[in-house]
């Protein structure tokens, strides 16, 4: 008889359409299963999905099953993780009981790879293995080696223990051997050394990074050509250093950003031991305001300064600050800007350099998803200054000293996205306003790179 | 100087312990009895000359063949705490060199003395826009601004003092590597201290390490690793010999007028005599030759004394 009523015609026709809400239906998840766990260490997984006991209806079972399978995920161990839910079974299920199985699939011991690599201005070979999950907690062991089209060649090693806390702190601890060409400063420089690093989140979105280096540097001259003061510099120094880093970045893109800010300060303390000292601080700055839907204002700062410790310890050329080229002021050949010697850069102790962008979408408008995605022109103006300052005590006077003889470029050009890390750069460049000394470059400039004024 | 504890036998000689030595060539103040430089002076008519007839090898207007600037700066590493036997004795033979020419120049002293050389020789000297290093070159470069000691040797004396050159450098500068580097007792007590000396540490007994491994190589390379140090004084003696029987009981090696050999010579010995080493089995070899000994001191008082009418006391320190 009760069925007779249920498929009675009118009362069908009055339930149909209540929608299903997810977030009425309780539930609780009583079980937890993770098939396929191998090295990976068990109090790690238990407290990853420790939160998904907290749900308390469907709608929260479901996406905390989805956040828990993220943070599985990004724990450095598992390469798949798939998530089934079922309602619970055996003794002590309830009704609205679930069981919630992951299913992961462990990182294999040995990975290897080539990748490339794009720095600023050059291209790398990268070829690396690395051992994830190396102790069952996320840690990971890797090694590289790269070869640049700049003759660089390196390798390091590194050591990563993510700490999985709400911090997400991460220690690094790596050596490494770098070697480099400065055909601008006329010297080859190659560096071996030990780095302590380890960062930490403050507050959302702020990273902090306190690390420890030491490095041997060997400077040597290019060519017989070389100019002679930094001739005078080559040979070999130990730099160990204390550095401070806050990373502040919420831009939706690095490459081609259409909105947000991003803020960097480097602080360095060199001196405890070898015999490099000084004190150097970096400030980056960025913000990009979007005025209509494609056109972006973007507005730069970047500047640095630095000061020898104390009479016993010294500063080289490889510590200074350089300015120009088409990564920093544009129109200006690399390290063009700031006291030369023989058309080589030395380098300087202070500078300062600002950049005003609009970046548009092409004139004839492909739309998204085709060229337009990839493809923006941008009008910039460029200016900065560099030198060893001598600053006294009046403030006033010493920004006068850092305005005076500024150098000025405006331009515009075609910027082209490498993926989302890097970016290609056709631009024309006017120099405007330079010294006697400087090494312009009135005319096309091109640039691949990462980091930009 | 953190040296072994040997006494050094007392002699004429001092030990050049300055840090600047600033000399310009006091020609006016040498008589009669230095004959080097009354021949000097005299034939400096002869000189200017032929600076005419030597110009047509390079072209015209070649920075090179500029006159010898006044600013002309020798680049050495530190003599107190850091140079070596080899380093010495090379520093010394283009410093007596260029006194001998006539030409005014600084001695600089760098801790990276040995990077900055173009070739990795010391020493060096920065002559306007040009850096030489090693003393063949020097001469070379000289020599295109046409001033040159050997234009009194014909062909056959010429090659005479070439062989007699490579044979200092090959058996004497040799011997001076093989001792600082391959001798335990002088490698822990002298070399090593004192070439690490201008590094922290870790980096003093790295660089030391790398630079023992590089002598090595060179010294197996030239079949010295496998003498002993018994061997290594006899070749000494040997060479020595040779030499002390060309020079006779002359001054000078050739016509007595000097020659790049003289400086060459100079520079070993000076530096075999005056360095202590923990056995000073070296300096008693040379000092065995009397002539060779007499010569040095000759050249010592001709071009690093200043002159006795200005002095109070011409025994004392030779420098400021």
């Amino acid at each position: 008889m009760q069925t007779a009523e249920r498929n009675s015609p009118e009362t069908t026709a009055e339930t149909a359409d209540v929608p299903l809400q997810l977030s009425n239906i309780k539930a609780l998840v009583e079980k937890i299963n993770v098939e396929g766990l191998g090295r990976t260490k068990d109090d790690l997984v238990i407290k990853t999905i420790k939160e998904l006991f907290e749900a308390k209806d469907f709608q929260q079972v479901v996406l905390k099953s989805q956040e828990v399978r993220t943070k599985l995920e990004k724990l450095g161990c598992f390469k798949n993780v798939g998530v089934f839910i079922d309602t619970s079974k055996g003794q002590d299920a309830t009704s609205s009981g679930l069981e919630i199985t992951f299913t992961v699939k462990e990182l294999k011991r040995v990975l290897g790879g080539i990748n490339t690599l794009v720095g600023n201005n050059e291209g790398s070979l990268v070829i690396g293995s690395n051992l994830p999950n190396t102790f069952g907690r996320g840690e990971k062991l890797q090694v590289e080696y790269t070869y640049g089209t700049k003759q660089s060649k390196g390798f390091n090693g590194m050591f990563v223990k993510p700490l999985h806390n709400k911090a997400n702190s991460i220690l690094t601890s790596s050596f490494y051997q770098q070697n480099s060409e400065w055909p601008s400063s006329g010297y080859h420089l190659c560096e071996q050394g030990i780095s302590l690093d380890a960062s930490f989140d403050s507050v959302p979105l702020l990273r902090h990074s306190v690390q420890w280096e030491g490095v041997w540097r060997e400077l040597s001259c290019q060519s017989r050509t070389t100019t002679f003061p930094v001739r005078e510099q080559a040979g070999h120094s130990l730099k160990s250093a204390l550095r401070h880093v806050i990373h502040y970045d919420n831009r939706d893109s690095a490459v081609f950003s259409n909105r947000g800010t991003l803020f960097r300060m480097v602080q360095e303390l060199a001196g405890l031991g070898g015999d490099v000292g000084f004190v150097k601080h970096e400030l980056t700055y960025q913000l990009n305001v979007p005025i209509t839907n494609d056109v972006v204002l973007q507005g730069s700062f970047q500047g640095g300064f630095m000061k020898r410790l104390n009479d016993e310890k010294m500063i080289y050329i490889c510590d200074r600050f350089f300015l120009g080229g088409p990564h920093t002021v544009r129109g200006f050949e690399q390290r063009g800007i700031g006291p030369q010697s023989d058309n080589q850069a030395l380098g300087a102790q202070t500078y300062w350099a600002a950049g005003l962008h609009l970046f548009t979408p092409l004139p004839f408008k492909p739309g998204h998803g085709g060229l337009g995605d990839i493809l923006r022109t941008h009008f910039f103006v460029n200016a900065g200054n560099i030198d060893n300052f001598n600053f006294g005590d009046n403030i006033k006077e010493s920004a006068r000293i850092l305005t005076d003889r500024y150098r000025l470029s405006y331009g515009m050009g075609l910027m082209l996205r490498l993926g989302t890390v890097a970016r290609i750069e056709l631009n024309y460049c006017v120099p405007l306003k330079c010294q006697r000394g400087d090494r312009t470059h009135h005319g096309v400039q091109v640039a691949v790179g990462v980091q930009f004024l | 100087m953190r040296y072994g504890a040997v006494a050094v036998p007392t002699s004429d000689l001092h030990p050049i312990s300055s840090s600047r030595v600033n000399r310009p060539a006091p020609k006016k103040a040498f008589g009669a009895e230095s004959g080097c430089h009354e021949n000097l002076s005299t034939s400096s008519s002869e000189m200017r000359t032929q600076i005419g007839k030597k110009a047509h090898r390079l072209p015209r207007g070649h920075p090179a063949l500029e006159p010898w600037p006044s600013d002309v700066k020798l680049y050495q590493p530190y003599e107190v705490e850091q140079i070596l036997l080899q380093d010495q004795a090379n520093s010394l033979a283009v410093q007596v060199f260029l006194r001998m020419c006539g030409l005014e120049f600084q001695v600089e002293m760098r801790s990276n003395a040995e990077h900055m050389s173009p070739s990795g020789k010391l020493p060096f000297i920065k002559c306007g826009a040009f850096v030489v290093a090693d003393l063949d070159p020097i001469v070379s470069f000289i020599a295109n601004k046409g001033i040159n000691l050997t234009d009194h040797l014909d062909a056959a004396q010429k090659a005479d003092m070439r062989a007699y050159m490579s044979l200092a450098n090959n058996i004497l500068g040799n011997a001076e590597l093989y001792i600082s580097w391959c001798d335990e007792n002088v490698l822990n007590e002298v070399t090593c201290p004192r070439y690490g000396s201008v590094y922290s540490w870790p980096l003093n007994t790295l660089l030391t390490w790398r630079k023992q491994k590089q002598v090595t190589k060179k010294l197996t390379a030239l079949g010295w690793i496998t003498k002993t140090l018994d061997e290594v004084y006899e070749d000494v003696d040997h060479c020595c010999n040779a030499l002390s029987e060309r020079l006779g009981n002359h001054l000078y090696f050739f016509n007595d007028r000097c020659t790049e050999l003289d400086a060459v010579v100079f520079g070993h010995v000076f530096t075999l005599l005056t360095t202590p080493l923990p056995d000073n089995r070296l300096a008693s070899i040379v000092r065995s030759y009397p002539n060779l000994v007499e010569a040095c001191q000759f050249l010592e008082k001709a071009f690093f004394q200043k002159p006795t009418a200005n002095t109070t006391d011409g025994d004392s320190d030779n420098f400021n």
